[in-house]
């Protein structure tokens, strides 16, 4: 059984998946990728699902973020099914790879899916949009230039821009900042951190790092794989503000090693079974 | 084009080369390094000293073959009509040069539509079999079957069916040079990312969208590719359709002046043969260059 989210007790669920299963047929076999997994997360909430390679963190993420349909179970998004939360625009996805129009400068890549939705009344509102996403990522200099002139985390951040372009309530990530080396990655964790404290947006982050769970989170649910599910949420009471201190604070060290011992306890269980 | 040397980090490791980690150096990421990035990358920009200093060992090798052919044909008295020395080659290609620009022209003009042609029915058949997955199923088992054919062996169906002027000539190049076309821009079509699609779809994109908007530009440099080798398999068409049948053109030259044992003005035919391919070929890596300058592939 999973284990449901504490801090949802009181607050009014912003995303709700209850008792979630995902079969894969794959040559007749099925596969179950996802067993009865249950979890809830607050508006305004910063929630990490973390767990081993394989143990359907993703995929409980493609769920969320109605890019899979469940075969079982009841998923809501600001109270309506994923998809048509993603019809309504509510949910903004960033996935690990920035996966950019290579032959279009950053701020066409922002306004891309802004061109696509008319989500603009004129060329100008939507550039002007794309500009101060810019802005807000921190990358205005950089407008003019090609995917292949950034950064890797420079890319990543215009992918976040474009997400937020279409001002979704939800962002849903998988792994963004994965293909990134250690300091980069420190650095878009600090950064996601003020986004997420300036825009007020609903943030389901998955990741296999425990300390970008741990300085990003409110919540991290572990996964542990055969069959994969949710084996336990835990509340992170790292204070706020959280700054490059906090990775030296005491409740960080707790945290992470309470993580550490549930995600080795998820694997041993996985290696019996 | 990676190899393309970066002005910009040079004279910096040049100028503060005793303290090599400066904070002016440029790194992966950082601003300066992005900028020098910017500088090296168009490609078709190459200073007039790096192309020669590329071409110069085949420039020498190529001098080498035409000293030692003419060398070989002096000393053993080869008749000129077995193998005629490039000095004597040349010597054609000067006196015979009004016929041969004629040739070369009608040539040209069978290779320019016939490719022109082949280029847009290739990317048609791409475009149709990415587009409409269903006839796509069906069409594309049939484009491969035809590919199958010898196309050479068509060259007298088309004299039949469309007489000895250009008609034949660009028909024939059509059925050789459409298929690599065809194929490359079709992985470029259905090479995009997954994810991006997801995206597009969830921002309400059609099909037709996605397609102008990711897919098609998407397979540009895949169409290029592709052009590249069509370009020169157009020219190898126009060839093998004036010997079936043609009044005018290189290949008619050819097969003319090899009947009357006129051997020097076969290699002067080949000499412009090659000279057009080339052209061709370079015309199509400069538009490749100019308008499509980004690389395929994760980003």
């Amino acid at each position: 059984m999973s284990t449901p989210s504490s801090i949802a007790a009181g607050a009014p669920a912003h995303i709700m998946a209850r008792n979630v299963c995902v079969d894969y047929t794959v040559a007749g076999r099925v596969n179950r990728v996802l067993n009865d997994v249950s979890l809830s997360v607050p508006k305004g909430g910063f929630v990490s699902l973390i767990g081993p390679s394989g143990c359907g963190k993703s995929t409980l993420l493609k769920v969320l973020a109605g890019l899979l349909p469940p075969t079982a179970g009841e998923v809501t998004v600001a109270g309506v099914a994923p998809i048509e939360a993603v019809r309504q625009r509510r949910i903004g996805i960033v996935f690990q790879e920035a996966t950019l129009l290579p032959w279009k400068n950053a701020l066409d890549n922002v306004a891309m899916l802004m061109e696509v939705a008319h989500a603009g009344r004129t060329k100008d509102e939507i550039h002007q949009r794309a500009t101060d996403m810019l802005r807000l990522v921190g990358l205005e200099h950089a407008a003019q230039k090609r995917p292949a002139q950034l950064s890797g985390g420079m890319r990543q951040r215009v992918s976040i821009a474009r997400a937020l372009a279409l001002d979704p309530e939800v962002l849903m990530m998988d792994e963004p900042f994965g293909a990134l080396d250690a300091i980069t990655r420190e650095e878009m964790s600090a950064f996601l951190l003020e986004i997420w404290q300036r825009t007020h947006k609903t943030i389901v982050l998955v990741t296999h790092s425990i300390d970008e769970a741990t300085f990003l989170s409110r919540e991290v649910h572990v996964m542990a794989s055969n069959p994969a599910k949710i084996i336990e949420a835990i509340p992170i009471d790292l204070p706020y503000p959280r700054n490059e201190d906090s990775y030296s604070a005491p409740a960080f060290a707790l945290a992470t090693s309470r993580l550490r011992r549930l995600l080795k306890e998820g694997h041993r269980q996985a290696a019996a079974a | 084009m990676t190899a393309a040397p970066n002005p910009g980090s040079e004279s910096k490791l040049g100028s503060e080369s005793f303290v090599p980690h400066s904070e002016s150096f440029p790194h992966p990421g950082s601003e300066s390094f992005a900028q020098a990035s910017i500088d090296a990358t168009p490609g078709f920009v190459v200073s007039a000293r790096s192309a020669l200093a590329r071409f110069l060992p085949a420039l020498a090798l190529f001098i080498g073959v035409l000293i030692v052919w003419e060398g070989v044909s002096r000393i053993f008295k080869l008749p000129e009509f077995v193998l005629p020395p490039p000095t004597a080659i040349v010597r054609v290609l000067i006196d015979h040069q009004r016929e041969l620009a004629f040739a070369a022209y009608v040539t040209a003009t069978e290779v320019l539509y016939g490719f022109v042609l082949s280029a847009v029915i290739g990317a048609a058949v791409a475009l149709v079999i990415a587009r409409f997955a269903k006839f796509g199923r069906a069409l594309y088992p049939l484009v491969v079957l035809f590919q199958t054919v010898p196309k050479v062996a068509l060259a007298p169906l088309f004299i039949l069916w469309f007489g000895f002027d250009l008609a034949p000539k660009v028909a024939l190049i059509v059925v050789i040079a459409f298929f690599p076309v065809a194929i490359n821009m079709l992985v470029g079509l259905q090479t995009v990312d997954p994810n991006l699609i997801a995206l597009m779809r969830s921002v309400g994109a059609s099909r037709n969208e996605i397609l102008r908007r990711i897919q098609v530009p998407h397979s540009l440099p895949y169409l290029m590719a592709g052009l590249k080798v069509a370009v020169t398999l157009a020219v190898i068409g126009a060839i093998v359709g004036e010997f079936a049948g043609a009044q005018a053109g290189l290949g008619y030259m050819i097969q003319f002046a090899s009947t009357q044992m006129q051997t020097s003005l076969v290699f002067a035919a080949l000499v412009e043969v090659s000279v057009l391919g080339l052209l061709f070929y370079y015309v199509i890596e400069w538009l490749e260059g100019r308008y499509i300058n980004w690389v395929p592939g994760p980003n």
